[in-house]
């Protein structure tokens, strides 16, 4: 009955459009050697590309390639628009998943020998289609303008600038001009939309107008090849059931893996230490092996040579042999090419960069300390000495200032009597002594008053914290939340600027009990749990309620209170991205997430099982038709798949 | 095989086709189906979503009650942090605002007819509209003209005499005030 009516509705078509025609030329052709799995790569590779259209194209309704707004714009889609958080995901994914599809396209057209006389064409149009997938990936990640976006396009960009001659100007027209800026965004942004990928449509075309042309090379095995199959539906049914596993993978990993929140883009901060997407890594490992003027080596010759080698396989190997056991040239070097790339990759992986610590963060906090020093640096912190002492302009004013405590000449001996028992060196000395303390600890703590050589900050440096306020200055913080507030932060990166900026004061991860003499609290307040004036389940919120005192410091409550909170945001001190991922961080030690989903549409967690259960139910009724369904003919003409 | 080329319009399936032919079609046809749907939800559902949503109202502060006189309209200028999806900027709302010795009335500045800034005349003491004529009362209700409503009134709130407003917008046109 559906098909009387759909017959009726296509006779009317194919009578001013050959809509039967077309189709008939997709899908009828006789494939040498039949159907296989073997074969499903490249299909699969091409509906995660239509994928990536479409959940690319879908973005644009939300995500607009501006500086200020990028990154906003896409955390409102990945936040507040139902299912945002499934479009992203299953385009961040799909990405990746391209990449893999793509290079196991080539390695098994490579193992078979299927880039030999006729299909070199093929072959050629696959190594542009490889570059244009990997291009796609290079411009895709700097849309976000995250901190991976911002150090992405940098690296790329001082990479091509190495190229001799004329790289100054290949850097100019990726930047837009001298510096990263506005113009950089809109360009990765227009050639990974529409340029690079009208090309990867068009190359998609010509590499399956050859495919159709010259017949797929089928099994190397020519008994095997003799025997026919047809494209539709049985290498179509195949392709189908893979791409479905395919997308549900990727539902799956979007619902479970989401793409992490990197924290807005901040050329400022120094204390990020970049890493490339995983399909870059072995180029980033590599680029290790050349350093100084060898660098060009690398950045020039890996992808020039690699390209060259790709693109003259068919060329270099015309002999007629496709059996993968014999040709032991071809395979060796598919083994070394596949080692070399995984080895590298892994290496890239693990390795963190060599000879560079992590900045303290903003300029005018002192630097962290090594080894032993380090501990007793703790020490003088969660003992409370920084309450009353400062050092490199952070601390109390009621004791002499420390920062060059180590240059004053003071014995072992002398430090550790001034520890245990202040009044024996001055009887009017209201330092409380350190009785509690081990032997290691007093050692500790002398090892790092003794490393202290710093010359104390003469103006009071941004960052620092504020010695006593004015008794008569109103308690609380200084104003309104920032634009900080609005920025979804990475809790990873905040992390580190955290135990450089402010445990010295809040203590290790927000817990610790600083002494704040002259404050009505006596100890600076407690970040991890906050105080619940402060806390709101939601995380903007809650965002917001921290934001004013980061931004405009604080007086807290108490006749004279040591340490006031400095005013990290007005002084510049910490950059709006900074505040923000400071601010994801505390929330995730209150168990706030601060990029959790308001508005998911179906909740991950929910939408995948509910999204699998759908493709087994569906199982069910299909093996059900399989079994018992449709005339069985027993005369052997039924071949099981 | 069975049917390869005698038949061409053979895409659906018919009594040529062996079982296992058949149930490759319907299968592969299911397959697709089910990922469509799987992929189409959320397209869908994203592009409908925020189009239904609220538009989210603040608290606006104005400034000291004292300084409004009694029993006059005044247009006020206030600063506000407008939120529009993922843009925040800094916007100036207008409010007209009557203190009462009782408290104070703060009207939305749009005329509820089709949403027209209205102005006030203190000639005939009537809130007057240009675009097609509606005029109100010192209390907001319609005196003539097309509006269907009387004027909005804003939620207010006192602290320590600072008047504070709740911005909200609301549907032109209608008989009953609506949240927009």
């Amino acid at each position: 009955m559906f098909s009387r009516f759909s017959g009726r509705i296509s006779a009317w078509i194919n009578e001013r459009w050959p809509l039967s025609a077309s189709v008939r030329l997709a899908l009828d052709e006789e494939m040498a050697g039949g159907s296989s799995y073997a074969y499903v790569f490249g299909s699969s590779a091409l509906i995660v590309f239509l994928l990536q259209a479409a959940t690319g194209i879908w973005q644009l309704f939300y995500y607009v390639p501006v500086l200020g707004q990028g990154y906003n714009s896409l955390n409102y889609l990945r936040t507040e628009v139902p299912f945002g958080w499934l479009i992203h995901g299953l385009h961040f994914w799909g990405a990746s998943a391209m990449v893999v599809l793509v290079i196991l396209h080539m390695s098994q057209v490579f193992i078979w020998g299927a880039y030999k006389r006729p299909h070199e064409l093929q072959w050629v149009s696959g190594i542009f289609l490889f570059l244009l997938t990997m291009a796609m990936s290079l411009t895709g990640g700097a849309l976000p303008w995250d901190k991976r976006s911002y150090w992405l396009v940098e690296v790329a960009s001082s990479a091509a600038g190495t190229v001799p001659v004329v790289g100054d100007f290949i850097k100019r027209i990726m930047l837009g001009g001298g510096v990263i800026g506005q113009l950089t965004l809109s360009r990765f942004f227009i050639l990974h939309a529409a340029i690079l990928s009208g090309a990867l449509l068009v190359l998609a075309v010509i590499h399956l107008v050859a495919l159709r042309k010259v017949g797929n090379a089928g099994p190397w095995d020519e008994r095997k090849r003799a025997e026919k199959g047809p494209f539709w539906p049985d290498q179509v049914f195949k392709d189908g059931l893979v791409a479905a596993l395919v997308t549900l993978l990727l539902v799956a990993l979007s619902a479970y893996f989401p793409p992490p929140f990197a924290g807005m883009a901040d050329p400022l901060d120094a204390s990020y230490i970049p890493k490339p997407e995983w399909n870059f890594l072995f180029f980033y490992q590599a680029l290790k092996f050349f350093p100084g003027h060898l660098e060009v080596i690398a950045t020039v010759g890996i992808p020039v040579i690699g390209t060259l080698l790709l693109f003259l396989i068919p060329f270099a190997d015309r002999g007629a042999e496709r059996d993968p056991r014999r040709r032991p040239a071809a395979m060796a070097g598919w083994f070394v090419a596949a080692g070399i790339f995984i080895g590298l990759t892994l290496a890239g992986a693990v390795s963190k960069p060599e000879g560079i610590e992590p900045a303290a963060g903003p300029a005018g906090a002192p630097p962290a300390p090594a080894a032993g020093e380090k501990a007793g640096s703790d020490l003088f912190r969660s003992q409370g000495c920084i309450a009353c002492h400062r050092i490199g302009g952070i601390g109390g004013e009621i004791g002499p200032d420390l920062s060059r405590e180590g240059l004053a000449g003071r014995s072992r001996q002398w430090l550790e009597t001034q520890l245990r028992d202040p009044k024996s060196h001055n009887p009017a000395s209201i330092m409380p002594p350190l009785a509690g303390l081990s032997r290691g600890e007093i050692d500790q703590l002398i090892d790092y008053l003794l490393s202290l050589k710093e010359r104390p900050d003469t103006g009071s440096p941004a960052g620092s914290g504020e010695a006593g306020p004015a008794a008569d200055a109103p308690a609380g913080p200084r104003g309104g939340p920032g634009a900080a507030a609005s920025i979804i932060g990475s809790g990873d990166h905040g992390a580190i600027l955290f135990a450089a900026t402010c445990a010295s004061c809040h203590g290790a991860e927000g817990t610790g009990k600083v002494p704040n003499p002259g404050s009505r609290d006596g100890t600076v307040p407690s970040l991890n749990p906050v105080h619940p004036d402060e806390f709101s389940p939601d995380p903007q919120a809650f965002a917001e309620k921290l934001d004013r005192y980061i931004q405009h410091g604080s007086r807290p409550e108490g006749p004279r209170p040591s340490i006031g909170m400095p005013a990290f945001g007005d002084s510049h001190a910490l950059t709006q991205q900074q505040i923000a991922d400071l601010e994801a961080y505390i929330l995730r030690l209150n168990n706030v997430d601060r990029a959790a989903i308001a508005h998911p549409g179906i909740a991950p967690k929910v939408f995948f099982p509910a999204a699998a259960a759908v493709f087994l139910l569906a199982g069910v009724p299909l093996w059900a038709w399989w079994r018992f369904g449709g005339r069985r003919r027993r005369e052997g003409k039924e071949t099981v798949s | 095989m069975e049917d390869n080329g005698t038949d061409p319009d053979n895409e659906i399936g018919d009594e040529n086709d062996g079982t296992r032919r058949r149930f490759l079609k319907r299968a592969t046809g299911v397959v697709t189906l089910l990922c469509g749907v799987i992929v189409g939800i959320p397209l869908l559902g994203s592009f409908i979503g925020p189009a239904f949503r609220s538009a989210k109202t603040s608290w606006i502060k104005v400034g000291d009650i004292g300084a409004l006189p009694v029993g006059s309209p005044v247009s006020l200028k206030v600063a506000d942090m407008q939120v529009d999806a993922y843009v925040r900027e800094s916007v100036i709302r207008h409010l007209w605002a009557v203190r009462h010795d009782s408290g104070v009335t703060v009207f939305s500045p749009t005329c509820t007819h089709l949403g027209c800034q209205y102005t006030w005349n203190a000639a005939s003491r009537h809130f007057e509209c240009p675009c097609h004529g509606s005029f109100y009362a010192l209390d907001g209700t319609v005196l003539g003209g097309p509006a269907p409503r009387p004027l909005d009134t804003l939620q207010t709130r006192l602290e320590k005499n600072e008047l504070y407003v709740e911005w909200k917008r609301f549907r032109s046109g209608a008989p009953e005030k609506h949240p927009v």
